[in-house]
This record gives structure tokens, C-alpha cells and sequence, in this order.
């Protein structure tokens, strides 16, 4: 059951897109009222503009937090967290991202990353030793997967676990930076090389481990200065010879490469709630001032510029919503596999939001530039999520290369490089060209409401155009794909905009069956916009694909390389 | 100790209401619903209550079953149970026919104290919980500003009065207070208690389960009748007074004293 996955053969999942997902109306009352209470929380306990200036989250308000059970919504109640859904879980997070930036950040490195990886992987001991503290917020978790020398090259780290037969239990040592709740987490979920055997031979593999800070030998360094999210804690996290008992695996010995993926699909998905979160609040906003806000001497709200960008907001919203809700609505079905459409989420999400701070800033005028206001916060807490949790450029690649896995399956050694698509970015190698080519069929939509049906026309065309592309793209190119990352991002881009019309179709037609009348008129109208948009985006995309007139841009960068940066045309390059 | 909170669901403080085609009522499709501000303090100070003295506190509401939403948040908050009035005979009354069926309900159940708030946000006749304590015949104190522990079947309480003055009375139980807004922050609904509200006891009651008879609450049993409701209409008047500035002026504090009645 996957959205996505099916683009890439020219296919259509119904199953996995229809009916558009919604919560339990008993979850539903428990939002509604949890809802209220951190709304109320946001406005009589958080001073975010303190926060920023302080650059710390105060004792009383992490306290409080606690208290309202944020730090447990996913917890199973066994566990004595909330036992939510994921729908659930993503839009509480909305909520506090529409509170505080920092808050968000600090209740999603505990809950979406830190804690997670106990809770898909940890052993029923693991899990009652280390769930309830943290489920009831007495104590935090962070991720610790970031060297110096290791960002988006994860696989990469040099923190180094040993086993020592003397003491029974893993020696660890190792550096990770810039790790969000490293100064206040009592947990840490570590990841470190280890020595496994491999087919005879020794070979390095991952493993994840829970690390307490009670263990000697853990320490975390000094808060970092950063633009925004300024409340979070941000540091290096040291192990020196911190001796780490073989209970405190989690996962298999040298499945840790694993543990961190599946950690990361899931924690994407709550950045991205967070980042519609952040939007709704940003529009809410400039939606007022533009009401407020008088020149020429009318309100602003009333040009239709400013309307133009109200719309725009609403619209990013709408989509990013969907997208997320859908997603999350898989998760809760038991979807074994969600990894690209999170991956889109996350980028879709981070830069819609980053478009919308940047919207509402503008209509805020020479106002949005104060620090009077609060979007010039806004604007710097919103940038991270571009950044964190794979940056938009890898999870880019990771969609592409992944996505086309099942049609590069036929040739054993592309389907190994991509396989571990970012592990193994460079390793793929040779692909029969010249391969004949499959016929692609247009896949089927179900019986729709009349007017969704109308919006839906272009979704099977593009799909089955797109899948001939991503076709087209591996004979032209073989294994060397891996390499071509504008065509990578090309088909990425297209893959995303397909999911945006699928997440709107569904939708709006789930919201004309449930609220006929106006109510279902308007996800009628905003879904016909985002798709009318998407499906020429997809067009775009695939059309350069093909032309690939990214020839002359490498041609260009080339130069820029060689010139150290300081090439201009008609001039010698710098020496 | 037994303690009943009155609550009632209002349309939410920043709600667009419209007035619905009848004139007289307020159309609530789709309007977002609070727990009537006063009453939210209410809970709070009997929470507070039997939090000092044990026991428990019984949420107690009238209105249909859109309100149950309302009781919800009661008991998230920490309100032990809930009797809901929940009857189409309830419906359309006044402060009074609703102090009757509250009488009725709270006789069942013999609590040592009644908290209600104020008044309501909405209808705001502020004579619910003095009705109600008539109608049971027991003690009562309005603008209750701050509470004392209840020792040996009395309570001591602190009344707001006018221009910064407040008075301390003590009553002896079982006493009906109406409690003003601010009296202790409202504590916050937490998961936890959202989800434990879940398994906790809501009786929904109507005229016959509490013993009263059906002529004399809901729109049956209502002395008052509400002939129009309508935003308040907008009149551009103005008036210019002639004449120099001290006759101006003149003019303007005798209408003032005599038209206006401000001054
Ligand atoms: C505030 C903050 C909080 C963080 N919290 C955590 C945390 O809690 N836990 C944790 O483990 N880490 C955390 N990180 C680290 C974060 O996940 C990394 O910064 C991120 O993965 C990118 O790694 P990098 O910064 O080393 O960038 P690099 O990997 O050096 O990338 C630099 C640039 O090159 C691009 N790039 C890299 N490789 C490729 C490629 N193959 N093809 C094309 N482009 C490429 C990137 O997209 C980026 O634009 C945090 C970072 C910040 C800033």
C-alpha cells in the first residue's frame, strides 16, 4: 500500500488513496479539547519572544508541557503516553507549532526522533525501563546521528562502539554535533560503527544504541548560537569510553542504519505537520494586519495583490495538509512502507512554509522587518526545517533513486545500488541501455463526484506520462542516473506534484460526500487550483527531462568551480 | 464533601453568531461552544474545594446533546461525574424554569455545596444560581471572589461589592455560591485527563428522572418570553450646536446632564 511507489510504473494505488482518512470522532473530542488547552497554554504561559531573546525554553513551561501530556501523544498508554494515532499525533504538533518554534523543535527531537526508535525496535524490557519517564516528560530524548564529518553522508559516522569481552558490554566513543535536546535529554538515541561479520569477513555496520546520561563518560558541550529556533537546545554530545551494557542495543547488532531511516520516515512526518502548523498561523496573521492595515484608504486586504497572496497561503495549506493527512492516515493503516511520501511531506511542507513567512512578511510591509513583530522570528524559526532531518536536496535524490527502484528492478545491479539509495549513492554501475520499451497504460480512476472527477482528468494522464519518463530516464542514462541529480530532481519534483494532485482528489472528494453544500464546494475549488497548477509543474518538469538542457547549467557550474567561484564572463578567471 | 458545579455550554467568546430565522434565538450550527466563562471558575474553585477537604465534585448541565462536549471538558478538567439535562422539555426556558430543573436535579443528589458562576456569556441574566438556591431554600452569596476551607458545616467566603470593596460572609452548609471570573486560574484540561474523562459516568436525565413535573421547566414552565433578538442597528445622528464656544459648550453639559444623563 503506497501512493507514491506506483507513480514510478504508471500506476494508480486506489486502495492506498481512497477514502481520504480522518480521525476517530473520539480522538476528534480529544483534539478539539487538547486543542484548547495548549492554545491556552501558548497564550497565558509562553513569552516566545523571551525565549528567542534568551535563547532558552524556561523549567516552567517544559514543566507545563509535561503536564498537558505532550511529551506522550504517541506513547502507547501502557507506556503511560496518550496511545494516539498518527493523524493525531500530526495535528497536535500543528498546534504547537502555532505556539512557539522552539517549543516544537524541542517536543518533536524528543518525541518524533529521540524516543521513536525505542518504540518501533526497543525490546518489551527497553521499553518499560525507558518509555514511562519519558511518555510523563520527567525526562527528554534527542537523536544523536551528526559528526563534523557526517551530515547527509550518514552512513558515513566515525563514533565507534568496540566490544569488550572483559566487561561484557560496548565500549563507545565518539563526537556528535549540533544534537537538538542535547543539552537537557537524559536519553539519547546513539548510533556508532561496530564490527559485524559479513559473509566471512569483518565489516563495519551501524548500530543504534540507548545511551542514558547517568552512563560516565556522556557529556554534551556548550549551547550553540543560531538564527532561529533560538529556545531549543542545540550541542555536541561526547562519549568517552562510555561503557554501554549489550541491553542497551536497540535494533540487531549492526541494523542500525535501519533503526535511523525508519526513525527519520516518521519524524519527517511530524516536521511537516509542524511546518502546516506554522502556516495556519502565519495566514491567520497576515490575514488580520491585512485587515487592519490602511493605505491608499482602504484596507489592504482589499488589493488584490495582497488577496493574490492570502490565496496563495491558503492554497500551500490546503495542499500541505493533504499531503501530510493522507500520509498520516497510511501510517495508521499499518502502511509497512510510507518513506517516499514522508520524504515529500517534509520537503513539500518545509518550503511551502518557507514561501508563506515570506508572503506574510511582505504584506506586513517594513512592519514584518521589525523585531516589534513577531515575523521576523518567524521567518528565522521556519528555516531549519529545510535543513534538519535530511535536507531537501537528499530527500530529493532518496525520492527519486527510490522511486525508481521497481522499474530498474529488472537488472540486478541497479536494483542493488538502489537498494540503499543514499547509502549507496555513486555505487550503481552500468545499465542496459537500449532496453525495449514497456507500453504504459493510463491507470484508472474510481467513480468520483461529477465536479472531482473534472479536477481528477489530468492525475492518470500524468501518471502514465511520468512513468514513461522515469522509463526514458534510465535507458537514456543507465547507472549513470545516480549521478544525474537534475534529472533526479526533475523526477522528484514530478513525483511530488503527482501526490499533490492525488492527496487534493481524494480530499475534495472525501469533503463533497461529507459536506455537501458549500462546505464540499470549497475543497472543490481549492483542489481544481493546486491541481491546475501541479499537473503543468509536472509537465514542466518532464519536458526538460528530456531536453535536457541541463547540459549548459553544468557547463556554467563547471566553470564557476574552476575559477574558484570567481568566474565572470569576458574575464580571465582569478588565478 | 459533595460538590455540584453548574455548567453551561456557550457559543465560544470570538464566535460570529447569527441570529436565526425565528428572531429569537441564535442560529449555533457550526459555532464553536465553550464552557460558560464564570462556570469555568466555578469548577476550578470546587475543584479546589474538594481537593482541600476530599470528595468529589458533580458536574451538572442543561441543554441538548451538542452540549455533552461541554460535560467532556468538565470532566477532563476533573469533575468526578455528570448529570446532563438532556430533554426536549427542558428546552426554551428562562432562568427561572432552568433554576427548576437544576433544583430538582441537585435535591437528588443532597451536596453539601452548589457552585454556579456569575451569569452566562450569552443570556446573562445572572439569576440562575440565586433562583436556584431560593427554590432549595438554602443560603447563598454572589461574587464569590475567593473561597475558605468549609469547617464544621460552614463555609467563609469573600464577595466582591462595588468600587474596589469586598466583603467576607459566612455561611453555614449545604450553600449556593455564584462565583465571579478570575477567582483562581483555570487549570488545564491535560491528555490525561481528556482520555480519562472517557470512562467516567454522564447520566443523562429528563423531567421524570429527576422528579419534577414537565409544566414547570423548559419553555412550559418560563415567566419570561423573548419577543425579538437583533444586532444592535447601526444610526449615523448628529447633532450641531451653534453658536460661540461658551454657548457651545453650555449647550452641550445641560443635554449631557438632562438628555444624556451622564454627568
Ligand atoms: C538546528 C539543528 C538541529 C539539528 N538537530 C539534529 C539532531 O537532533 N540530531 C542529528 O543527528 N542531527 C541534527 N542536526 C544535523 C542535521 O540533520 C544536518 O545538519 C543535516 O542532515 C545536513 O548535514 P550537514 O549540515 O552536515 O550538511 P552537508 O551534508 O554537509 O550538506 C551541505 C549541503 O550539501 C548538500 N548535499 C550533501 N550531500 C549531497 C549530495 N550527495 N548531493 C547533492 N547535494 C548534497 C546538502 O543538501 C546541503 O545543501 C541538526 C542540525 C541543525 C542545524
Amino acid at each position: 500500500m503506497s501512493v507514491c511507489r506506483p507513480f514510478f510504473t504508471g500506476h494508480l494505488d486506489l486502495e492506498a488513496l481512497f477514502p481520504f482518512p480522518s480521525m476517530s470522532p473520539e480522538e476528534s473530542e480529544t483534539l478539539e479539547i487538547l486543542r484548547d488547552s495548549l492554545e491556552r497554554f501558548g497564550k497565558e504561559r509562553v513569552d516566545s519572544r523571551r525565549i528567542d531573546a534568551e535563547a532558552r525554553l524556561p523549567r516552567e513551561v517544559l514543566d507545563g508541557l509535561a503536564e498537558l501530556g505532550v511529551f506522550g501523544i504517541i506513547v502507547p498508554a501502557e507506556y503511560d503516553g496518550a496511545g494516539a494515532s498518527m493523524m493525531f499525533y500530526a495535528k497536535a504538533f500543528e498546534t504547537l507549532a502555532r505556539i512557539d518554534g522552539s517549543i516544537v523543535v524541542t517536543v518533536g527531537a524528543h518525541e518524533s526522533i529521540g524516543l521513536k526508535g525505542i518504540l518501533q525496535f526497543g525490546t518489551e524490557e527497553q521499553k518499560r525501563r525507558f518509555l514511562p519517564p519519558l511518555a510523563r516528560g520527567e525526562q527528554l530524548a534527542a537523536f544523536a546521528l551528526t559528526e563534523p564529518t557526517s551530515g547527509s553522508d550518514a552512513a558515513s559516522i566515525r563514533t565507534r562502539a568496540t566490544w569488550s569481552e572483559e566487561r561484557g558490554a560496548w565500549i563507545l566513543d565518539g563526537t556528535k554535533i549540533w544534537i537538538t535536546n542535547g543539552g537537557i535529554a537524559e536519553v539519547f538515541t546513539v548510533f556508532a560503527q561496530t564490527a559485524v561479520e559479513r559473509e566471512g569477513k569483518t565489516v563495519d555496520r551501524i548500530t543504534a544504541f540507548i545511551v542514558p546520561r547517568s552512563l560516565e563518560g556522556v557529556s554534551s558541550g556548550p549551547e550553540e548560537h543560531k538564527l532561529g529556533i533560538r529556545g531549543s537546545s542545540t550541542t555536541e554530545v561526547h562519549f568517552e569510553g562510555v561503557v554501554v551494557p549489550p541491553d542497551l542495543v536497540l535494533g540487531e547488532v549492526g541494523g542500525g542504519f535501519k533503526v535511523a531511516m525508519e526513525v527519520l520516515n516518521s519524524g519527517r512526518l511530524g516536521l511537516a505537520a509542524g511546518c502546516v502548523g506554522g502556516m495556519k498561523q502565519l495566514l491567520a496573521e497576515a490575514t488580520s494586519y491585512a485587515l487592519e492595515r490602511r493605505q491608499f484608504g482602504r484596507p489592504i486586504a482589499e488589493f488584490e495583490l495582497i488577496q493574490k497572496k492570502l490565496a496563495g497561503m491558503a492554497l500551500e495549506i490546503y495542499g500541505a495538509e493533504s499531503i501530510v493527512y493522507l500520509t498520516t492516515g497510511l501510517v495508521d493503516r499499518g502502511a509497512a512502507d510510507y518513506s517516499l511520501e514522508s520524504a515529500i511531506c517534509k520537503v513539500k511542507a518545509s518550503e511551502g512554509v518557507w514561501r508563506v513567512v515570506n508572503e506574510a512578511l511582505q504584506i506586513a510591509g517594513g512592519m514584518g522587518y521589525m523585531q516589534e513583530y513577531p515575523y521576523e522570528r518567524y521567518l528565522r524559526d521556519a528555516r531549519i526545517n529545510l535543513i534538519f532531518e535530511g535536507t531537501n536536496e537528499i530527500l530529493r535524490l532518496y525520492t527519486a533513486l527510490s522511486g525508481l527502484e521497481a522499474p530498474g528492478e529488472q537488472l540486478k545491479a541497479v536494483a542493488r545500488a538502489l537498494r540503499d539509495p543514499i547509502k549507496q549513492l555513486g555505487l550503481l554501475t552500468g545499465y542496459a541501455r537500449g532496453r525495449a520499451r514497456r507500453a504504459i497504460h493510463r491507470p484508472d480512476l474510481p467513480d468520483l463526484d461529477p465536479a472531482v472527477a473534472e479536477i481528477a482528468r489530468p492525475l492518470p494522464v500524468w501518471v502514465a506520462e511520468f512513468a514513461g519518463a522515469v522509463e526514458w530516464a534510465l535507458r537514456r542514462h543507465g547507472g549513470e542516473i545516480v549521478e544525474r541529480q537534475i534529472a533526479l530532481e526533475r523526477l522528484a519534483e514530478a513525483a511530488g506534484d503527482l501526490f499533490l494532485m492525488a492527496a487534493v482528489v481524494s480530499r475534495a472528494e472525501e469533503g463533497r460526500r461529507a459536506e455537501p453544500g458549500p462546505g464540499g464546494e470549497a475543497h472543490v475549488t481549492r483542489a481544481r487550483l493546486i491541481v491546475n497548477e501541479a499537473w503543468r509543474r509536472v509537465r514542466r518538469q518532464l519536458g526538460r527531462l528530456r531536453e535536457y538542457p541541463d547540459n549548459d547549467l553544468r557547463v556554467v557550474a563547471a566553470e564557476v568551480l574552476a575559477s574558484s567561484g570567481a568566474y565572470l564572463p569576458g574575464r580571465r578567471p582569478a588565478e | 464533601m459533595k460538590i455540584v458545579v453548574c455548567i453551561k455550554q456557550v457559543p465560544e467568546r470570538d464566535a460570529r453568531l447569527r441570529i436565526a430565522s425565528d428572531g429569537k434565538s441564535v442560529d449555533t450550527a457550526g459555532v464553536a461552544t465553550e464552557i460558560n466563562e464564570s462556570d469555568q471558575y466555578a469548577l476550578e474553585a470546587g475543584l479546589r474545594v474538594a481537593e482541600k477537604v476530599g470528595g468529589e465534585v458533580v458536574a451538572l448541565l442543561l441543554g441538548p446533546d451538542a452540549a455533552e462536549e461541554a460535560i467532556r471538558r468538565a470532566l477532563a478538567m476533573g469533575a468526578a461525574r455528570a448529570i446532563h439535562l438532556n430533554d426536549a422539555g427542558f428546552q426554551g426556558g428562562d432562568a427561572s424554569s432552568a433554576a427548576k430543573a437544576l433544583a430538582a436535579a441537585v435535591r437528588q443528589e443532597s451536596p453539601d455545596l452548589v457552585l454556579t458562576g456569575l451569569q452566562s456569556d450569552d443570556a446573562g441574566w445572572s439569576q440562575t444560581g440565586v433562583i436556584l438556591a431560593q427554590l432549595l431554600g438554602w443560603p447563598s452569596a454572589t461574587l464569590i471572589m475567593e473561597i475558605e476551607q468549609p469547617e464544621d458545616g460552614r463555609i467563609k467566603v469573600k464577595r466582591e461589592l462595588e468600587a474596589g470593596w469586598f466583603q467576607w460572609i459566612t455561611l453555614p452548609l449545604p450553600a449556593v455560591l455564584t462565583i465571579q471570573s478570575g477567582i483562581y486560574p483555570v487549570r488545564y484540561a491535560t491528555l490525561k485527563g481528556i482520555m480519562g474523562a472517557k470512562k467516567k459516568e454522564m447520566k443523562k436525565m429528563g423531567p421524570a428522572d429527576v422528579g419534577v413535573d414537565g409544566g414547570q421547566v423548559g419553555a412550559a414552565g418560563r415567566k419570561v418570553e423573548l419577543k425579538r433578538l437583533y444586532v444592535p442597528e447601526k444610526t449615523a445622528e448628529a447633532e450641531i450646536l451653534e453658536g460661540d464656544a461658551a454657548t457651545a459648550a453650555a449647550s452641550l453639559v445641560d443635554r449631557l446632564q438632562k438628555e444624556a444623563k451622564v454627568l
